[in-house]
């Protein structure tokens, strides 16, 4: 192996020193390449091309030999730095696959039912920014036609964050699936939150309970973005805006809750900070455009509107989310 | 067979005499340069160890001799405070991220067999071979 | 994707200015100054904040965590020069309730 090597090694070697053309570097680079792939050591190419010299060129003064040995030596921690970087390569390819495994985990375990009411439209699209999310949503819908949805952000994104979301759902399912008013269910995931998480780690979150038959939403925030009421008969958007302080904060933190009556065709929009903190080289991407595209697709699906929505403000940004992207839109029918 | 010689470890300068001591035993074995660099370097290394962290110790080369197979060992002992963490610092990027060189993976990588045995507060002892093919 | 931290301390009372942007990036950085300090008995701190052109929810969370554990030993914590932006993010997540904060009024972006 090594002795094919060396002979190839000065075949190419010689016919370089004979013409010096650029067809001879040319093949002298791909002879690298396969060097590389056959993990052969900078040391050792060195020590090849000493070989190949003192073949050739037998008659060269001693120093020239060496410097060669010298170089060998030089060349030794970069031989090894090459196998750590392979090394660390694999290891990566190990991380990556489990990140794979885990984001699946996260998927299963996160999985929420999408409500089915009449008289409500649901449109719902959320995009992590890396392979773990950092938003979360948890519909709770019973048979009396109401339909509770939060939409939670733990600071940060990735693992960790992915980590402190289960805490979230876990939080939620102890509410055992009861229409609770919001202010209770954000009090109760609040306490939930600040027992258990380390003090520069919080979540945000949106609280709706959606009730079909008098199509009122009555909704609280803990520190989220507020949600938008679109109004379709006069055409404009407002902020739902509720009080209340980010969750695993403080114990004590209280959380208002207000209810707002929907007409057929209104919106409610309720969305993370991915959607609304989007950046372009001219700046930040001011919510009204994103009211404008809402507007412009407010008579199709809500599906249709949010994924429009998602498609616009990608294009904007190049393609990078730099955030977990999470909108929900319920529109009343 | 085994014949033996050693370079006890104090100065900075010592690392080149344990260097010296090990090029002399695998030139005189039959390695080839790039080998010789090799094994000098991991001697390095570890020479380097132990006037870094334990202030003093001892590196000894071995001639070997096992099934008709010539190979050379290096032995470097200290009675230095020990390698709490023996996992993170044979860990790659731990030693090379800070800038102290190859480390004891890069060692391990240049030799052909790799045993550390170290006891917090008593010492370090490491074992590293490489045989003559 | 830079930022500037400086901080000074006399007789308890800490001053700092920070500039550039405080995003995932950042924070560390930050993070890690402010955390030489936060361990002292009643620290008043001032952080001036004028020059800070972006800050996300991991740069919030620095505060966070900077502002508690500085309260819980009795100290107090004022970001100061918070532009509009800054402003808002205090206020949606219920942080400006708690915590003394003070915006230049407008401008900023």
């Amino acid at each position: 192996m090594v002795h094919k090597i060396e002979n190839q090694y000065k075949e190419i070697l010689n016919q370089y020193m004979q013409r010096q053309s650029e067809q001879n570097l040319y093949v002298g680079q791909n002879f690298s390449r396969q060097l590389i792939s056959e993990n052969i050591s900078p040391e050792e190419v060195i020590s090849v091309h000493k070989a190949a010299m003192q073949e050739i060129y037998k008659d060269l003064p001693e120093v020239v030999w060496h410097s060669f040995d010298f170089l060998v030596e030089m060349m030794i921690n970069y031989g090894l730095a090459l196998q750590e970087r392979q090394s660390l390569l694999q290891r990566q390819e190990e991380i990556r696959v489990e990140m794979d495994l885990a984001a699946n985990v996260q998927e299963t375990l996160l999985k929420t039912k999408l409500p089915t009411l009449d008289g409500l439209d649901i449109g719902l699209l959320s995009i992590p920014a890396r392979k773990m999310n950092g938003d979360y949503i948890y519909f709770i819908s019973d048979a009396e036609g109401h339909a509770g949805i939060a939409v939670a952000d733990v600071i940060g994104k990735g693992l960790p964050a992915a980590l402190c979301m289960s805490m979230v759902k876990f939080g939620m399912d102890s509410l055992n699936h009861s229409p609770a008013n919001p202010s209770e269910v954000l009090g109760v995931i609040n306490r939930v939150v600040e027992k258990s998480i380390d003090d520069s780690m919080f979540v945000s979150m949106f609280y709706g309970r959606y009730d079909a038959v008098s199509a009122q939403m009555t909704y609280g925030s803990a520190g989220h973005e507020p949600a938008i009421l679109y109004r379709a008969k006069t055409n404009d958007f407002s902020e739902l805006y509720a009080k209340g302080l980010l969750l695993g904060v403080s114990p004590a933190a209280t959380y208002e809750e207000h209810t707002v009556q929907l007409e057929e065709n209104d919106m409610v929009i309720m969305m993370t900070d991915g959607v609304t903190e989007g950046r372009t080289d001219q700046g930040f991407i001011e919510r009204e455009v994103i009211f404008k595209m809402i507007e412009e697709k407010k008579d199709e699906p809500a599906q249709v509107i949010v994924q429009y929505v998602y498609d616009a403000l990608e294009r904007m940004q190049n393609a990078v989310l730099s955030d977990d992207f999470t909108l929900v839109i319920y529109k009343k029918v | 067979m085994s014949n033996q010689s050693s370079v006890e470890i104090l100065t900075e300068w010592d690392i080149v005499a344990a260097r010296q001591l090990g090029r002399n035993v695998a030139k005189e074995l039959g390695f080839g340069t790039v080998d010789q660099a090799r094994i000098t370097t991991a001697i390095s290394e570890l020479a380097r160890n132990i006037y870094l962290y334990a202030g003093q110790g001892r590196i000894e080369i071995q001639q070997l001799m096992e099934n008709g197979i010539k190979g050379i060992l290096i032995i470097a002992a200290d009675q230095g405070p020990g390698i709490p963490d023996i996992r993170k610092v044979m860990e790659d990027g731990f030693s090379t991220s800070g800038g102290l060189g190859a480390g004891l993976p890069g060692v391990k990588r240049l030799m052909d067999e790799f045993k550390i045995e170290t006891i917090p507060g008593e010492g370090t002892d490491i074992r590293a071979t490489k045989w003559l093919r | 994707m830079n930022i500037q931290v400086e901080l000074e301390e006399t007789n308890n009372t800490l001053t700092g200015f920070i500039r550039g942007e405080i995003d995932a990036h950042t924070a560390p950085v930050l993070r890690e100054k402010l955390e030489m300090h936060h361990h002292k008995e009643g620290l008043n701190a001032v952080l001036d904040l004028s020059d800070v052109d972006y800050m996300d929810s991991t740069g919030l969370g620095v505060f966070v965590a900077f502002y508690k554990s500085v309260n819980a030993k009795g100290g107090h914590v004022k970001l100061k020069g918070l532009s509009t932006r800054l402003k808002r993010l205090f206020d949606i997540t219920g942080l400006g309730e708690i915590m003394d904060i003070e915006s230049v009024g407008k401008g900023g972006n």
